[in-house]
């Protein structure tokens, strides 16, 4: 459980921020992209863009593979369902919140009918 | 579920329509004594709210939860435009969860989208109470066969 609750950690602190969210789009349905072609479009140092990349590793969002000193990187496709079923259990959270909600509404304007 | 439901990578949308007019709908939202009594998840017992409903204004909930006891967070309000526009952030153990609520005027409905953005790792719930557990387990399988965009 505590296992859980880190790795869902790890992938929500890596989602917060938005260049990593625009390299994950970027590495959508791509396969396999090099760590310097991917630094590219992004106006950053390499070393800024190697630090998301060890944050989004850590969280399990992306592969590395080495082949000598060139480095390719992919989407770990696994990763984001855990992240996107735990956002599901919020909004099955909200819903039964809303249901209570609902009845609540009823009741008031119930009490404000004429008799 | 009846609320419509968007799940994005780091991001909730959900849309309900409740039928009650705007301006009931958000003095639900407003008023400490109407929110206490239909805020926090199924094993909560009793809700205090200590709101100060302004922009800047903070709050605090005070929960308490079946089997494990007193459960408390604070927030603050970043926006409100009242009866249209709600925003708020909270603090859950180092996640900041980020909430913004429009309501819009259907006459004598109320059509009322939420974005949350921050997701703690953990539900209130479970953070005090181990009993859940097998709740979440049967609320997990019931999303799963669910469709996330849509009504049921």
């Amino acid at each position: 459980m505590v296992d859980k609750r880190k790795a869902l950690t790890a992938v929500f602190a890596a989602l917060a921020d938005p260049t990593r969210r625009r390299i994950l789009e970027c590495l959508a349905g791509q396969g396999e992209r090099r760590v310097t072609e991917l630094a590219r479009p992004f106006r950053i140092t390499l070393p800024a863009i190697s630090r998301h990349l060890r944050v989004l590793e850590h969280a399990r969002l992306i592969r590395r593979r080495r082949r000598g000193r060139t480095h390719f990187i992919r989407v770990n496709a696994a990763g984001m369902t855990g992240a996107q079923k735990w956002i599901s259990r919020y909004a099955a959270f909200w819903d039964s919140r809303f249901d209570d909600l609902d009845k609540l509404l009823d009741i008031a304007q119930q009490k404000e009918k004429p008799r | 579920m009846k609320s419509e439901v968007k799940v994005g990578d780091n991001r909730l949308q959900i849309t309900r329509i409740f039928n009650a007019p705007r301006s009931l709908v958000f003095a639900f939202w407003k008023d400490p004594e109407r929110l206490q009594q239909w805020w926090g998840c199924k094993d909560t017992t009793k809700v205090d709210c200590f709101m100060d409903f302004r922009v800047g204004g903070s709050f605090t909930f005070v929960m308490q939860i079946t089997g494990a006891g007193e459960f408390s967070y604070k927030g603050q309000y970043d926006g409100i435009i009242e009866p249209e526009k709600i925003a708020y952030h909270a603090d859950f153990g180092g996640t900041t969860t980020r909430v913004v609520m429009e309501f819009f005027d259907q006459g004598a409905q109320t059509k009322m989208v939420l974005n949350q953005v921050g997701f703690p790792a953990q539900n209130i719930c479970q953070m005090v109470s181990q009993g859940t557990t097998e709740s979440f387990d049967k609320l997990d399988s019931l999303v799963s066969t669910q469709a996330l965009v849509g009504q049921s």
